[in-house]
This record gives structure tokens, C-alpha cells and sequence, in this order.
């Protein structure tokens, strides 16, 4: 499970170059570059969505959706439950002459509860996720990639030629570039 | 936006297929036939038995008892036992259990009002479906939506059809108003209060449920429609030919639609009110305006993605991408799912309160059209929101192809089914007349549609988000 992923932490990783943009047509032409020379990019941190970018990365599909339906599924299974146990088993109520068992009326309570749990499950599993939660330590590389800059890290594993990596992000506008072994980041 | 690769923006001349005229061609004249054969098998002789009941109907006891109904439940349920036992031969209708409208209006030409009933439903669901197609450029551009820019010229060509639509639903209630709707006839009737056979829920519903109204608002009100939809469609016109870059129009368009969004959002409903509600005129239901637009509006949005997926298929809209087809798939599924929340708020307090001038319209309808009832729900809700949940399902034109059937269908049954049990009551099934005036008008409102979209380029190549459009993505 990613979500439990202890590599997602960057400080436990190999030597890491970092490069800073403030122009997301120039980061785009960048990540093109990066990619078509081959060097496997490890992830990109912006404040916003970058149209786009998540194509060229090749990023795979998010696997929010399918946490939002399993969320939706547990609410739905838990206030079903909760109603029967409620209505039927513990404390049967005569209403207007209704059935006791399933009945209309069970159905908003069932809908709310559903979407209840989807939309705090997806709000706690994405910050959980993205280690935004509270409590969660973070793992910004740059304090300003929340606000306007945009980050790439590229882990220097075997084959990556750092100079050559180096070399594409200047040529493609990175205001900034460094590079952080066992957390501590170094201006090159 | 200048990333990504390049997208060139250029006019498209749309020419209809042969194929898809033949399609539509035969569904109109298969349509036709099967109308015919549906007319031939109606039982004409339906119309002796309530020719009879109308004579009963008219008689001092039933009046008396009628009366009796509304004032005194009591003495009421004293004189229909009396009635039931004087006129045993009729016991197979049970009147009471159905509401007030058996007893007081029995259909005077039954196999005819058959047809315009059809045809009223026909009209009536095509005329909402062409204005949910207006409403939705409106909000395009109100919401100053990037996106949509690229298939605006579908529903454009919907809206077309408007007139059409509303010609046909006009001539039906014209022929057939005082067979379809009890209101109608009692408001022949000129009863006082204490008269036999006044009716306290009538009379105080006729300051609205007038024939007056009844004709002059619709007519007021889609002419008024039409023209501002007729302005945004020349705007669009007009901003082909502008220069690259001029705003003018865009920003009339704008206008137009905010003064449209408002003025529909207000005004929708009293086609819901008097055609199709008013059928039930002893009923309430204060969502029934809501609910009937939902169920036009998501129809709307399952035709442009279903013609869009089309005009892909055959080659046309070269800016359009899966991307647009996944929004509109998404648009789809969202209001599949707000239409099942309104149906829900529309029947769970009915079906809660239990008040007898509310329930009877569900009491009918669950009682004696059990397979209807829940086909309804099956064909509008659950088979549209299990299939369309996966991200796959909303990206493939066949997926949608199917499930947009389903739910066209599905639609236009779920106007059938608030129309025909409070006509005729219990008993009416889905036939080939059904099959057969749906098929035509299906047919007439492509080929019509189709037809629209030759008249002009498929592309507003003019418009300011053209670009955005183009390049629309709802990422990975």
C-alpha cells in the first residue's frame, strides 16, 4: 500500500538534485527535455495542477477515486447497519403505521452517511497521502513549492549523470538548482 | 496556455451522412407505421363503457355523492357503499382507491385521447429536451466555461427544434384539453360552491388552472425563450465572421445568457405545472417543476454527448478529444444521480405524510403499474449510475453510446408514466403506439438536429476559449 509507503519520506533516499522553476511553460519544456534524455524523474511538486505535466511524467492514475468509493462503501454499509440496528432490532417504533424494516425513509439517512464518509475519507487519505495531516512530519523541498515556485527531484541512482541533468535544468530556466544528501540541501 | 503540443483550430462543414439519414428516415417512417397499427388495435369500444359511467356520472346520486366526498369523509364513504351497491356492474373501476378523477370525468372520446395524449407527451418531452439544450449553453457561458466551447454548436442545433416541439404539444392540448385534463372540463361545468357536484380543490386552483393561462403563459413564456435563444444563436453566427480576437460578441453572449439563466430558472416550471401536472389537478407537489426539468435537463446532456460521440465517429470535430466526451459523461452521471435525489424528495414525503390528495398519484402508480414504477427507477438511476461510475465507462463512446440509449429511453418513459395513469387510470401498458410516435419523433428531432448543424461551421473557431477548449484535459 502506498499510503503506508516509508519511501515516500525523501531523507531516507540516495543524493537528490533539486530544481527550482518559476514558470510552468518553462518547467513543461524542462520535465520534455529531462524525459526525452532519458533520466527517470522522481517526482514534481507544485503549488497548483500543471495541465500537462502529469502526461509527460507519466504519472500513473490517481488512486483517490477508488479510496473515495471504498470510503463511500464503508459509510453505506455502516449506516445501513446503524439504521437496522436502531429501528428494527433495539427500538422499534411505530411511525404513522409503517413497516418496521426497510423503508424509504432509511434512504437519506443511508445517501448522507455515504457521502458523509466519502468526502472526509478522501479529505483524510489525501493529506494523509500528500503529508499535509496534521501530526504527519512534511517533506517540502523548498518551503515555497506550497506557494509559487515549482520543484523537481531527480534521485541520483546508477546511470544518471548529474552534470548532464544539471545542464537541462539551466538551459530550461530553473532559477535555482541543488542538491541534498541526507537532508541537507546544498545551492550548485 | 502555450504548452502541449499544437492543435489547429479550423472550420469544419458539417454534411449529413447518407447513413444517418437513412437511420433517421426509417425510424420516422417505421415510427409512422407502427403509430398506424397502434391506432387500428386501440379498443374503440373502451368508449361504450364510459359513455355509460358518464351517464352515471351525471346523475343526482353521484353528484350527491361526489359532493359528499369532498365535505363529509364520512357520509362519503356511506354513499359510495350505497352507490356500489346500486350500480354493482361498475365495482371493477375502484374509484375511490385511484383518487377523485375516475368519478368526476370520465373521458369522453377514450381511443382518441389515446393518440393526442401520446402525441402531448411526445411534444412535450421534445420541447423540454430542445430548451435543457438552450439552458445548457446559457450556463456554459454564465459559468464562463473553457471547455465546452468546442461541442456549443450540438445543442445549438437542439434548440432548434423548439418550435417543432412546442407545435406538436400545442395541437395536441388544443384537441384533446378537455378529454386530458379534468380541469378543463369542470371549468365547462360553472359550478357554484353548494352546487352538486362542486369541487372545493377545482375552484380553488382556477384562478391558475385556467384556459386562459393555460394557453397564453406557455405561449408568452417559450416565445420569450426563443428569442433569446435565437439572439445567442446569431451571436455565435456572427462571431464566426468577427475578427480573431474580438470580444464583442462573447461578451453579449454573456449577457444573454445570464437574462436567459435567470428568466428559465424561473419560469420552467409552469410547463411542468400546466401540462403534465395539471393532469392530476387534485394532486400537490411542490417539486414537481424541479423534477420534471431534471429529468429533460440530464436527457439533454445525454443527447449532445451521444451526437458528439457521433459527429466524432464519423470523423468531424477535430478539437474534441476523449477529454470532452469524459465531461460530458461526467455531466451524465451527476445528474443521474441529482435526478434519483429528486424523485426520492418527491416521493418520500408523500409516501411519509400520507395525506390522501398527495398519495393517490403514487398509490395508482405503485398499485397497478408495479413493473413501470421500478423499471422507472432501473432504467434512470441504477443501471446509469452502476455503469457509469467507472472512469473507463465515461471515456468510451460505446459505453455511453449504450447507457445514453437506456437513459433517452428511460426518460421519455418516465414522462409516459406521469401522463398516461392520470388519463386514463389503471390498466394502460406501453404499446406499439408508444414505439411508434416516440420512434418518429426520435427520428424527425435527429434528422432536424443534423440538419442545423450543416447550416453553420462546427467549430466556433471565434470563440475566445476555443483555444482552452482544444487543449482540455481532465488529466490522468
Amino acid at each position: 500500500m502506498g499510503i503506508l509507503d516509508k519511501n515516500l519520506s525523501l531523507r531516507n533516499r540516495n543524493k537528490m538534485l533539486i530544481g527550482v522553476w518559476e514558470d510552468e511553460d518553462k518547467l513543461i519544456e524542462a520535465t520534455d527535455a529531462m524525459v526525452h534524455s532519458g533520466v527517470h524523474i522522481h517526482d514534481i511538486y507544485t503549488p497548483y495542477p500543471v495541465h500537462g505535466l502529469d502526461r509527460i511524467i507519466g504519472a500513473r492514475r490517481s488512486r483517490l477515486a477508488r479510496v473515495a468509493f471504498l470510503c463511500g462503501l464503508t459509510g453505506f454499509i455502516l449506516m445501513t447497519t446503524m439504521i437496522w440496528y436502531m429501528y428494527v432490532l433495539d427500538w422499534p417504533v411505530n411511525v404513522g403505521n409503517k413497516p418496521v424494516r426497510f423503508t424509504p425513509s432509511w434512504i437519506p439517512v443511508m445517501f448522507e452517511g455515504t457521502v458523509l464518509c466519502t468526502a472526509y475519507g478522501m479529505g483524510f487519505f489525501f493529506f494523509w497521502r500528500s503529508r499535509l495531516l496534521l501530526g504527519v512530519k512534511n517533506d517540502l523541498l523548498d518551503e515555497r513549492q506550497t506557494d509559487d515556485r515549482m520543484i523537481m527531484a531527480i534521485e541520483c541512482n546508477e546511470g544518471v549523470n548529474e552534470a548532464d541533468v544539471l545542464n537541462i535544468m539551466k538551459s530550461n530556466g530553473a532559477v535555482e538548482c541543488r542538491e541534498m544528501s541526507h537532508g541537507v540541501q546544498t545551492t550548485i | 496556455m502555450g504548452h502541449g503540443h499544437h492543435i489547429e483550430i479550423k472550420q469544419e462543414t458539417f454534411v449529413v451522412p447518407a447513413k444517418g439519414k437513412q437511420f433517421a428516415m426509417i425510424l420516422m417512417i417505421l415510427g409512422l407505421i407502427l403509430a398506424g397499427i397502434g391506432i387500428a388495435n386501440i379498443d374503440r369500444n373502451a368508449g361504450a363503457h364510459d359513455e355509460h359511467t358518464k351517464v352515471e356520472a351525471k346523475s343526482h346520486d353521484s353528484h350527491e355523492a361526489a359532493t359528499a366526498h369532498n365535505e363529509h369523509v364520512e357520509h362519503a364513504v356511506a354513499a359510495e357503499s350505497h352507490e356500489a351497491d346500486a350500480h354493482a356492474e361498475h365495482a371493477n373501476v375502484p374509484n375511490e382507491k385511484f383518487g377523485p378523477r375516475m368519478e368526476y370525468h370520465p373521458i369522453e372520446h377514450p381511443w382518441q385521447t389515446k393518440i393526442w395524449a401520446n402525441l402531448l407527451i411526445a411534444g412535450y418531452f421534445f420541447l423540454m429536451v430542445s430548451l435543457c439544450a438552450l439552458f445548457w449553453i446559457a450556463i456554459q457561458y454564465a459559468a464562463n466555461a473553457g471547455w465546452s466551447a468546442a461541442v456549443k454548436r450540438i445543442p445549438e442545433a437542439m434548440f432548434t427544434f423548439v418550435p417543432v416541439a412546442f407545435g406538436v404539444l400545442l395541437i395536441s392540448v388544443i384537441i384533446a384539453k378537455n378529454d386530458l385534463y379534468h380541469w378543463a372540463h369542470y371549468e365547462h361545468l360553472h359550478l357554484k360552491v353548494g352546487d352538486a357536484g362542486y369541487d372545493k380543490i377545482l375552484d380553488g386552483k382556477s384562478g391558475f388552472l385556467n384556459s386562459t393561462l393555460f394557453f397564453v403563459l406557455p405561449i408568452v413564456l417559450v416565445t420569450i425563450w426563443y428569442i433569446l435563444g435565437r439572439r445567442l444563436r446569431s451571436l455565435s453566427l456572427q462571431e464566426d465572421s468577427a475578427a480573431k480576437g474580438d470580444t464583442t460578441f462573447f461578451k453579449k453572449s454573456i449577457r444573454t445568457s445570464a437574462i436567459l439563466a435567470v428568466i428559465f430558472g424561473f419560469t420552467i416550471s409552469f410547463m411542468a405545472w400546466f401540462f403534465i401536472m395539471s393532469i392530476d389537478a387534485h394532486w400537490y407537489s411542490t417539486i414537481f417543476g424541479v423534477y420534471n426539468f431534471i429529468t429533460h435537463w440530464v436527457t439533454a446532456i445525454t443527447i449532445i454527448a451521444l451526437l458528439t460521440a457521433y459527429l466524432k465517429k464519423l470523423g468531424y470535430l477535430n478539437i474534441v478529444s476523449d477529454e470532452h466526451i469524459h465531461d460530458l459523461g461526467k455531466f451524465m452521471f451527476a445528474f443521474t444521480i441529482f435526478w434519483a435525489y429528486i424523485w426520492l424528495s418527491q416521493y418520500l414525503l408523500i409516501w411519509y405524510a400520507q395525506i390522501p390528495e398527495e398519495m393517490y398519484y403514487y398509490q395508482i402508480r405503485f398499485e397497478e403499474y408495479k413493473a413501470n414504477f421500478l423499471g422507472n427507477l432501473v432504467m434512470n438511476f441504477c443501471l446509469p449510475f452502476a455503469l457509469l461510475l467507472m472512469r473507463s465507462a465515461k471515456r468510451n463512446r460505446w459505453v455511453l453510446g449504450i447507457i445514453g440509449t437506456i437513459m433517452i429511453l428511460g426518460h421519455y418513459h418516465d414522462v409516459w408514466f406521469m401522463v398516461m395513469p392520470g388519463v386514463f387510470g389503471p390498466g394502460m401498458q406501453i404499446g406499439v403506439l408508444e414505439v411508434g410516435v416516440f420512434m418518429f419523433f426520435a427520428g424527425l428531432f435527429l434528422i432536424w438536429t443534423l440538419t442545423a448543424l450543416t447550416k453553420r461551421g462546427l467549430i466556433p473557431v471565434n470563440h475566445p476559449y476555443i483555444e482552452e477548449s482544444a487543449h482540455h484535459d481532465v488529466g490522468v
